[in-house]
């Protein structure tokens, strides 16, 4: 599949995360040789794991995928949020793997924010001020990163601003004092907490100011900070970019289960401007991410949740979050995909993954429809019904209405799942996925290697005929 | 899937960068230190010879630059002193910044050495606004020269600004600049004219007396003279008393070097009238100084004389005061 024209494939997550963006990414930069892989949301919280087949680990933040790929690039798109004192400590771990060039490979656009320690701190203190009723945060301060730049607009660093230390120096100013003004009720209450300390140092020790000044000085010269119509110069190179996306569809900003989503645009559609901005003219491709089986970790509805599922099934990757606590497993949940599809848009194949998995789960069902339990609110303003029964959530008429959002999340805590059995035949539940959302399967994955990958369908073609092997 | 794998802190990041970047503040004096006497010279980037002025200028980033000079002795009598200086100073920026006590600093780093005897009696790096400053003084060499008899070359570095300095702050706003030296000795009486040649490389037709060239360069700077009680001649009443006469109020004692640039950012903030000595406390309390370094530096600035700043009253006790 050694592509000669220009060409762009889309991945999107369809879930809460965790769909295995990170080895499909690597799977398809080796089988397309792609030249790039551009991050179009997110910020340093992202965890996408890659095993290679020598058996290499590394957990992508913020380097792109297909970085052990030697000589593949990734560029940083102005969507992005960069946190470069993450990024050099994730950096030390690729080196560790004999990756010694991989700043060398990364540019970012130098319109894309930056994520201070002061941001990384506040979401820390802001969930340990908030004890019991956590919202699932990383604890990487990507949320703080996009809240303070929606109200102070160009007062925050960008990557452009990061060799300009006057400058810098000012806006790392300016966020530390807004972050202590934000926090005022909370830091009262934790200047006791040991666990704080750390976090309440990062806002009071005078020094860390210049530190970080300093550390951003370093870190500017190793990688290249370019111009927005840099990516429009990538795009038309021959061959495959790839557009990595960050956490799940059912997290977005304004789609996602308010409040237990993020500040991030999840859906496609920041690549899809980035890609109309550079009048690309070349081959598309979007491809949506589904695990076997549903997962979300930390707080928020879950409908399919299941105890017995989160005991069967422990995560490889997901185990040791400090910050977003425990990894939930749930049966696949076709009202949640169809949502999902439905505010994503319509897209060319469906990668489905963590197919070995299954074997660890003793029955097989998937959900079709909910059944509403509660009495608060009135499901038909926000469902599709079958009946009484819950079919499809509706996509809101205005993403931007969060009171609306809420009243969603709140039903949905009060849903009850409707399971159908289904044969321990995988390419018979393969096929079941395919035909009830409607889309064509383009990758089955049975493990975390790439060699545990097999694609289905020609990945450049705009309607792929599906074919599925026997497996 | 989301995570906080690589989260890291700032501490530790920083001594990565500088394990990384495998260099102390010290370079140029370190490479200089071990070759001989004979070979020892001034950097080029601070070379008093080089160009003929050194400019503060108004820019689109910079619409309202005020022009800081701040030269410190670098002769044997000062001890450990400059090595701290060289430490802290880069940190005076930032402070500066913080608080907003001056629009758009611009600050050059020098350093004064002793031009009867010293290899490199005058060091002058740019005004800068960005972190050029800090290059600038990390390659002042610290000669560690001078000579025992209680005199260095202020005067120099005085004719240097006086003369060789063209700042926008005064030519387009009648705004002074500032000039910060740091020493422990007096100055000569005069600026001799074989030095001036020698070092600066200017023509003069005349020695100048120090009280004369002191008096062209208050036209356009506030000048200030810092003397930290640590060094040598820290608590000798016979220099107080030299620079008492010369420059009156604006003689500030140093308890404590490792105080310099909370020092000077509250002399500016006070002078240009954003703050007084209380509330300029109270800023250095909020960003996590230190009691004892706060007592110094309020003992060094309570002598200015509230008629002298633009600042209204101080109000209130000051710490360390009361």
């Amino acid at each position: 599949m050694n592509a000669t024209k220009n060409n762009a494939i889309l991945v999107a997550d369809l879930g809460y995360g965790d769909a295995g963006k990170g080895s499909i990414v690597d799977y398809l930069t080796r089988t397309m040789e792609a030249h790039t892989v551009v991050r179009y949301n997110g910020g340093a919280q992202a965890a996408h794991n890659v095993i290679t087949p020598d058996g290499r680990h590394h957990t992508f933040a913020q380097f792109g995928s297909g970085t052990f790929i030697p000589g593949t690039r990734t560029h940083l798109s102005r969507f992005m949020m960069v946190h470069p004192l993450a990024m050099l400590a994730e950096e030390r771990h690729l080196r560790s793997l004999g990756i010694s060039d991989a700043f060398n490979r990364v540019s970012m656009d130098r319109a894309a924010l930056v994520t201070t320690p002061f941001q990384q701190s506040a979401n820390r203190l802001r969930e340990m001020a908030r004890g019991d009723g956590r919202h699932g945060s990383c604890g990487m301060g990507v949320g703080e990163t996009m809240s303070d730049w929606l109200s102070y607009g160009s007062q925050v660093p960008f990557v452009g601003d990061l060799r300009d230390r006057a400058t810098l120096l000012k806006k790392l100013t300016f966020l530390r004092d807004a972050k202590i003004a934000q926090l005022e009720d909370q830091l009262k209450n934790l200047s006791n907490n040991e666990f704080a300390r750390e976090d309440l140092n990062v806002l009071y020790d005078p020094r860390i100011l210049e530190t970080t000044a300093d550390i951003y000085k370093y870190f500017s010269e190793l990688v290249s900070v370019v111009e927005p119509d840099y990516l429009g110069e990538l795009l038309k190179r021959p061959g495959t970019t790839i557009f990595e996306g960050a956490q799940g569809a059912l997290l977005d900003e304004w789609y996602g289960f308010y409040p237990y989503n993020t500040w991030s645009t999840l859906t496609f559609r920041n690549a899809e401007t980035l890609l109309l901005e550079n009048d690309f003219a070349g081959e598309l491709f979007k491809l949506g991410l589904v695990r076997a089986y549903a997962t979300r970790h930390g707080a928020g509805p879950f409908v399919t949740e299941d105890q017995d599922l989160t005991a069967q099934v422990p995560d490889y990757h997901n185990q040791n979050n400090d910050w977003q606590r425990e990894f939930r497993v749930g049966y696949l949940d076709f009202v949640a995909l169809r949502y999902a599809l439905a505010v994503t848009g319509k897209i060319d194949g469906l990668a489905i993954t963590n197919l070995d998995r299954l074997d660890a789960i003793s029955e097989w069902r998937t959900c079709d429809l909910y059944e509403y339990i509660g009495q608060a609110v009135n499901v038909a303003e926000y469902f599709d019904l079958l009946g009484s029964s819950i079919r499809k959530i509706k996509v809101p008429a205005d993403p931007t209405n969060l009171t609306r959002q809420e009243e969603l999340t709140k039903a949905l805590f009060d849903m009850q799942p409707i399971y159908a059995n289904c044969k321990k035949d995988k390419r018979a539940y393969i096929e079941l996925i395919s035909q009830t959302l409607n889309v064509p399967v383009a990758i089955t994955s049975a493990g975390p290697k790439a060699l545990e990958k097999e694609s289905h369908v020609s990945l450049r073609a705009q309607n792929p005929v599906l074919s599925i092997p026997a497996i | 899937m989301g995570s906080g794998r690589w989260s890291t802190n700032v501490y530790d990041e920083h001594n990565h960068v500088k394990a990384a970047a495998g260099k102390s503040v010290f370079d140029y004096s370190d490479v200089m230190h071990k070759s001989g006497r004979s070979t020892w010279r001034v950097h080029k980037s601070l070379d008093p010879s080089r160009g003929k002025v050194r400019e503060s200028r108004d820019s689109d980033e910079h619409p309202e630059s005020t022009a800081i000079a701040v030269m410190f002795d670098v002769t044997g009598s000062m001890g450990g002193i400059p090595v701290t200086l060289q430490r802290k100073l880069p940190e005076l920026l930032g402070l500066l910044l913080r608080k907003g006590y001056v629009p758009d600093p611009q600050i050059l780093f020098g350093a004064i050495g002793d031009a009867t005897c010293d290899r490199v009696p005058l060091q002058v790096g740019e005004f800068e606004s960005d972190n050029r400053m800090d290059e600038n003084l990390e390659n002042i060499f610290l000669e560690g020269g001078g000579g025992g008899q209680q005199t260095e070359s202020y005067e120099l570095a005085m004719y240097y600004i006086a003369r060789h300095t063209d700042i926008d702050c005064w030519n387009k706003r009648g705004h002074k600049g500032y000039l910060f030296i740091i020493g422990d000795e007096m100055a000569y009486p005069a600026v001799k004219r074989h030095e001036v040649r020698n070092v600066i490389g200017d023509g003069a037709e005349r020695d100048i007396l120090t009280p004369e060239i002191l008096r062209e360069l208050q036209q356009r700077y506030h000048v200030f003279y810092i003397l930290p009680q640590g060094a040598s001649n820290g608590r000798d009443p016979k220099i107080l008393g030299f620079w008492r006469k010369l420059l009156g109020q604006n003689v500030l004692e140093l308890e404590d070097p490792e105080a310099v640039c909370e020092t000077i950012a509250l002399t500016i903030g006070m002078m240009e009238g954003t703050i007084d000595l209380y509330a300029g406390a109270d800023d250095l309390r909020e960003i996590g100084t230190t009691d004892s370094t706060l007592k110094v530096v309020t003992m060094a600035l309570a002598n200015i004389p509230v008629s002298m700043t633009k600042a209204k009253t101080i109000s209130g006790v000051l710490p360390g005061l009361d």
